[in-house]
């Protein structure tokens, strides 16, 4: 049985692979412990639980990747039009909402979601590909009065809006970091997702910024000094995992960041800031769920 | 940002079709873990004799390069850290101290990576920057984020390895909260300015910079007292 070559084409067909497999290091940990012979005669069974079950349930597409991002870019897009009062037939927010100096930044970002849906659409439209339709959105979380909102006051009240904001920016950014495995075969593509990858990354520092000069506990990172946004059973998955400190390299070692010498020379509490982590497509899904209906 | 100088629309180019719509059978053509597993990359930095310096081929010069960013970076947070221009906050100072942790982090990140395959420590000149103001400081922490995040933007799609685009993904967005953060300070609201994200009217406006690595190089060069090459590096 050759690994090597074995996973070198499970990689060609799922190119996230590595990612997964980095992500079972609970799998893989016992294995440094056993001698070579014991490693090589565990290593299928590793490999079969890292591989199996992820692997059948994902097997994605370009086309899977663009279509996943434009349907994020319609989410931000249509929750900063809300909030500039640009969506025909939608309530428009009270005003004196937006607090003095502060409608400008969430009309840029604006600008740039709208941008990026427009990029997209022109994307899988010149390669044949058909739009995903646009959802319905409900960023109160209720999906229409079905069910008791999440964020009741998203659109009265700034701070709660912010809050959404960073939320969906933080995920954006997440989210665009799942996908980029999957575009590695069409650098062009994968280019672009990177450059958009890196403006959310810019918005979501920037709506820190405003919650912070607002009084909340927040960096322009993701840090465990966070007062934490998440809310129990709807959106913690925006920042589940984040915490890690494991961090690996080719042929999936490990870097020991919190063992000598590396300890003495970096900050470890600070090294799960230094690094954001993916979200796979179907995280990321649910989560765009939770504000549609 | 020349994006609108293209004669054919980005956007209006097809994508290859196989890898649009479904993914076919595993072939040979990327078998990255072969090539990680089995290859030597014995590269070393070379002494010519106009001393000019390389960082190797394939995903080992790419390391590398970034490897040096990371030490550009860190080195010059370290300096303002160490001697803090009189007029910078506290609150400022906590961010610097911050972005130097994170910095000495990505650093030590490739050098590890690398192992033996690693460059030397570069010895920066910082001369061209005004580092005993705050202005003058968060300008040069402006210029040297935005550098790097454009760098990440371009290089991501030159790594063989998934494993290291997907480290450039996880280090790329982590830059541009810094950039975002030091330029929100420079000015408000300039946090996605026009200068780094495009709003021209072209076809990659709402995209961020992304710099080729030879594109990048030139500037590192201008804050080192010796030339590196970006000859060898994937393009």
């Amino acid at each position: 049985m050759n690994i090597l070559k074995l996973l070198a084409d499970l990689a060609e067909v799922d190119p996230t692979l590595y990612d997964r497999l980095s992500s079972r290091r609970a799998a893989f940990a016992p294995l440094s412990k056993l001698g070579r012979k014991a490693a090589l005669a565990a290593l299928p069974v590793a490999l079969a639980t890292a591989i199996v079950p992820a692997h059948a349930r994902d097997i994605r597409t370009i086309l899977d990747s663009l279509n996943l991002a434009l349907v994020l870019e319609y989410l931000e897009s249509e929750f900063y039009a809300r909030a500039l009062g640009l969506v025909a037939g939608a309530p428009s927010v009270p005003a004196g909402f937006f607090p003095a100096g502060t409608r400008p930044a969430i009309e840029t970002i604006y600008r740039h979601e709208q941008q990026h849906v427009r990029f997209l659409e022109r994307v899988i439209q010149a390669s044949g590909g058909t739009l995903p339709a646009k959802p319905r959105f409900d960023f109160t979380g209720s999906k229409n009065g079905a069910q008791a909102a999440v964020f009741a006051d998203v659109f009265t009240n700034f701070d709660t809006f912010l809050q959404v904001a960073q939320t969906l920016e933080d995920a954006g950014v997440r989210a665009y970091k799942g996908q980029v495995g999957f575009l590695q075969t069409d650098n062009s593509l994968l280019e672009a997702a990177l450059r958009i990858h890196a403006v959310e990354a810019r918005h979501a520092s920037h709506i820190r910024t405003m919650r912070r000069a607002r009084g909340a506990n927040v960096k322009n990172w993701v840090s465990a000094t966070d007062a934490s946004i998440a809310v129990p059973g709807k959106t913690e998955a925006v920042y589940a995992g984040e915490e890690l400190v494991n961090q690996f390299i080719a042929g999936l070692r490990q870097v020991p960041f919190d063992q000598a010498p590396l300890n003495t020379v970096v900050a470890v509490a600070k090294v799960a800031e230094a690094f954001d982590e993916p979200i796979p497509a179907s995280t990321a899904t649910s989560l765009v769920s939770i504000f549609t209906y | 940002m020349n994006s609108t100088s293209l004669s054919r629309l980005f956007a209006a180019r097809p994508v290859r079709r196989r890898t649009f719509f479904r993914v076919a059978g595993a072939t040979a053509a990327s078998s990255a873990l072969v090539l990680a597993g089995c290859s030597k990359d014995d590269e070393t930095p070379e002494v010519t004799a106009e001393q000019t310096f390389t960082l190797g081929t394939g995903d080992t010069g790419l390391l590398n390069y970034a490897y040096l960013l990371e030490q550009l970076e860190a080195a010059f947070y370290d300096k303002v850290v160490a001697t803090p221009p009189s007029d910078m906050s506290a609150a400022e100072l906590a961010y610097f101290t911050d972005l130097r942790d994170h910095e000495v982090i990505h650093r030590e990140f490739f050098k590890f990576a690398l192992g033996t395959s690693a460059i030397g420590t570069a010895v920066f000149n910082f001369g061209s920057f005004t580092l005993t103001t705050r202005a003058g400081v968060l300008a040069a922490a402006q210029t040297l984020e935005d550098l790097g995040v454009a760098a990440y933007n371009g290089a991501g799609k030159l790594f063989i390895d998934p494993v290291y685009l997907g480290v450039a993904g996880k280090i790329a967005s982590v830059e541009a909260r810094h950039a975002a953060l030091i330029r929100d300070l420079v000015l408000p609201n300039s946090f996605a300015a026009a200068d780094v994200v495009a709003n021209d009217g072209g076809e990659f406006d709402g995209l961020d910079a992304a710099k080729t690595p030879a594109q990048v190089i030139a500037v590192v060069n201008t804050f080192l007292n010796i030339t590196i090459s970006a000859a060898g590096l994937p393009s």
